[in-house]
């Protein structure tokens, strides 16, 4: 007989045979879907959250910082500086024929959740003329542009969702003067933060502060990059540095996401052997309960090669189940959930890479656990099984 | 006691499967307990954490810094029994990615005594510091990572520039103090009279002021008291005790908590189902030694708890093993919360937990085991 026929019959009669044997395969199945199910959820976090912060990025968009700084918290560009990152070559310009180049000024003020009432910091940041132009996916859904000189704000949805007082015709006390809320936007595909908009040297006054923490600058093309970024670094009195936009989001993110990582893998992996070694004990089970039907087949001439392969097939089809059931209670749970882990709001995203990741492992789960079970029934000694009754 | 070697022959029947399932049950422990420990171990930390030491703070992040002349004001006002203050400056180490924070203090002897849980200074290296205007103290974990001794000179270059220009800032280390600081990787400590001197902007103003009040019961009237007094100066304050602001900062990883509480209840469910349908496999292949137990004379409640015995004992003992394994591998696995040990009511309730897997599982292979009919059991029907 050839190798391919004892396969097949063995592995037919396996399948047959698990009928009867529910809780067994219902104990792999759900070890499986446990490690999956998590292992995917908690990818899903931080792919959602890759997903929202870069979301809007574009390759032609710069930002300028302080050299070194990780972030524009620890970033300074004074004033005069600014007229000669404008005149820099490759930055694209409007319909006026101005640069689009705006300078931002940031700060952290308080706000109150909407829903428990708890302090929560939410970034205002202070722009330029020239934000409709760098930002065209800002599209106000209510109110108007806020004018420059005057105590007025714009905020993003996000902001009126989570926060109170955000929506238009509301007041803000900050700085011991009034400033009012004059428009509602939203951001495209980036939904995650609330931020808020005012005119910059409004900002710098109110504040008490002399000088931006970042000029966001928007290129020709994206192929302007290296010869603007050249031009930045010939000029050493500027002491700034261009990164793209998408650069220095994920900057900001990498911590975030290295914790994310690495709780995830650990996590999963450490499930992930729970279920083998809990699926390497259901098969051993399941081939203690074959025995004489192994030794019938060992005695007739089937030979160990299929026996093995046809077991560790059966583990992986029992794995396979479990893998999707995990995969697809993620997905139902949980794509689009909600999350706001250290103040950053996102929506988990179940994706089909990380899906397939999922079901990766759970192969995996099945061959592994299934070696030892296989070796064993292909080790079944004719005799003492044929006796045992 | 009789009925122990009883109980080990149960166990021992089939010794793959029940290691199998024993390291089963103790990988499933040992993440409980990691994951657990640490959302309870954080929870304590913040607990523990004073309420009568208050932050003063800008109001606005991002905004001016607070002049140091507020100093006499808080010193002043009633219910406060000491302030301090500090500054700092960000730097970087040879690479750009090797940032050092430089926190800059007045060192007084009000730090020997302000936050030991947090810094820790011997009287020493204070004195040290106080002698030398470009001296600094270093955690051990920067001198470890760096390479650094006492008596080395370091070259920092930082965003925050000297009057001539630059922003290259050269330390003496004089000595060391000790750093418990939640997420901080390491920092050196530096004489605030020098950053204030040679920088070129900010000068005369602080970070954050440190505020003892006399009484930890008016902590909060005093932080209160601190904020009314400055509304409307030029820069406004936003005052919280230590406390408050490790409550805060953990809220805001609050969704973690419902992540650990979603993996630690598909780790039990998975373990559930394990151990109860490898029970019930065991009872099913031991049914003719079950029933010449019942011949010999054992009750049915005799061999329901034979089997719950069994079950236990596994259990346990697996979960100890395992709850014992996520106590060494604990401090790696919350490196990101450094300082923190694992709360020991978290092993309590891992066992309890897998004392309760154990019935649960046990308790329909056992009836069953229980309501065997020796007849029956033995014809193999």
């Amino acid at each position: 007989m050839s190798f391919i026929r004892q396969y097949w019959a063995l592995l037919r009669m396996n399948v047959g045979d698990l009928r009867q044997r529910l809780g067994l395969v219902f104990t792999i199945m759900i070890g499986v879907a446990c490690a999956v199910g998590v292992l995917v959820s908690m990818l899903a976090m931080g792919v959602g959250a890759r997903q929202e912060a870069i979301g809007n990025a574009r390759p032609d968009r710069v930002i300028l910082m302080t050299v070194g700084a990780q972030g524009p918290f620890q970033s300074s560009i004074s004033k005069d500086v600014v007229p000669i990152i404008r005149d820099l070559p490759g930055i694209q310009r409007n319909a006026k024929g101005d640069p689009i180049a705006i300078s931002q000024v940031l700060v952290f003020v308080q706000a109150r959740n909407r829903a428990t009432g708890k302090g929560i910091g939410f970034a205002l940041a202070g722009v330029s003329s020239g934000l409709a132009d760098y930002m065209p996916e800002l599209h106000l859904t209510a109110g108007r542009m806020f004018r420059p000189g005057l105590h007025e704000l714009i905020a993003s949805n996000v902001c009126v969702r989570t926060f109170a007082d955000f929506a238009v015709g509301d007041k803000r006390l900050m700085r011991g003067g009034e400033w009012s809320i004059v428009g509602n936007f939203h951001m495209g595909r980036t939904q995650g933060i609330c931020v808020v908009f005012s005119d910059a040297d409004t900002v710098l006054s109110a504040f008490g502060r002399d000088s931006y923490n970042q000029v966001n600058v928007m290129l020709e093309s994206p192929a302007t990059f290296a010869e603007f970024a050249n031009a930045v670094k010939a000029n050493p009195s500027l002491h700034v540095e261009a990164k793209h936009e998408a650069e220095v989001t994920e900057q900001g993110m990498k911590q975030f996401n290295g914790i994310l990582n690495f709780v995830s893998y650990f996590v999963g992996a450490i499930m992930a052997v729970a279920a083998t070694l809990g699926a390497a004990n259901s098969l051993y089970a399941i081939v203690d309960s074959r025995r004489r039907e192994l030794a019938t087949l060992r005695a007739i001439g089937f030979s160990a090669g299929p026996i093995i392969a046809a077991m560790l097939s059966e583990s992986i089809l029992l794995a396979l189940p479990g893998a999707l059931i995990g995969a697809g209670i993620a997905w139902f749970c949980f794509n689009g959930f909600a999350a706001s882990p250290f103040g950053f709001s996102f929506h988990l995203a179940v994706t089909l890479p990380i899906v397939s990741l999922g079901i990766g492992w759970a192969l995996a789960m099945g061959l592994f656990g299934g070696v030892l079970p296989a070796l064993r029934a292909a080790r079944v000694p004719v005799t003492t099984a044929l006796r045992a009754v | 006691m009789k009925y122990l070697p009883l109980i080990w022959s149960g166990i021992s029947r089939n010794p793959g499967r029940t290691l199998l399932i024993f390291f089963q049950i103790a990988i499933a422990f040992a993440l409980f307990g990691v994951l657990q420990g640490m959302k309870t171990g954080v929870d304590e930390a913040i607990a523990q954490t004073r309420a009568d030491l208050l932050l003063v703070f800008p109001e606005f992040f991002g905004g001016a810094p607070l002049p140091i002349a507020y100093l006499d004001r808080l010193q002043s006002m009633a219910g406060v029994k000491t302030v301090t203050f500090a500054d700092g400056l960000l730097g970087t180490y040879q690479k750009p990615d090797q940032s050092v924070y430089v926190l800059a203090i007045a060192p007084g002897d009000i730090w020997l005594t302000l936050v030991p849980e947090i810094f820790k200074v011997l009287p020493r290296d204070l004195e040290a510091l106080r002698k030398t205007r470009t001296g600094v103290l270093m955690s051990e974990d920067i001198a470890k990572k760096y390479g650094w001794r006492i008596g080395d000179r370091i070259p920092l270059t930082s965003t925050t520039l000297q009057s001539n220009g630059a922003g290259n800032w050269i330390f003496e280390i004089v000595g060391t103090f000790t750093a418990h600081e939640p997420g901080s990787g390491g920092y050196i400590v530096m004489n605030y009279a020098y950053l204030d001197e040679a920088r070129v902007k900010n000068r005369g103003t602080v970070r954050n002021f440190y505020v003892v009040a006399s009484d930890p019961r008016q902590a909060s009237a005093v932080a209160e008291a601190i904020d009314r007094t400055f509304v409307n100066s030029s820069t406004e304050t936003k005052t919280a005790s230590l406390r408050e602001s490790a409550q805060q900062q953990m809220q805001a990883i609050g969704d973690l908590n419902f992540v650990i509480r979603l993996i630690v209840t598909a780790v039990l469910v998975a373990v559930l189902f394990s151990t109860s349908t490898m029970m019930m496999q065991t009872i099913r292949e031991r049914t003719p030694e079950l029933a010449v137990l019942k011949t010999l004379g054992f009750t049915d409640r005799a061999v329901f708890l034979l089997v719950v015995a069994e079950a236990t004992t596994v259990c346990i003992a697996a979960a100890l093993i395992g709850l014992a394994f996520a106590m060494v591998v604990f401090p790696y696995a919350a490196k990101f919360v450094p300082g923190l040990s694992m709360p020991i009511v978290v092993v309590e309730a891992g066992v309890v937990g897998a004392f309760l897997v154990a019935l649960i599982s046990a308790a329909l292979p056992a009836s069953r085991a229980a309501r065997l009919e020796v007849v029956d059991a033995l014809a193999g029907r």
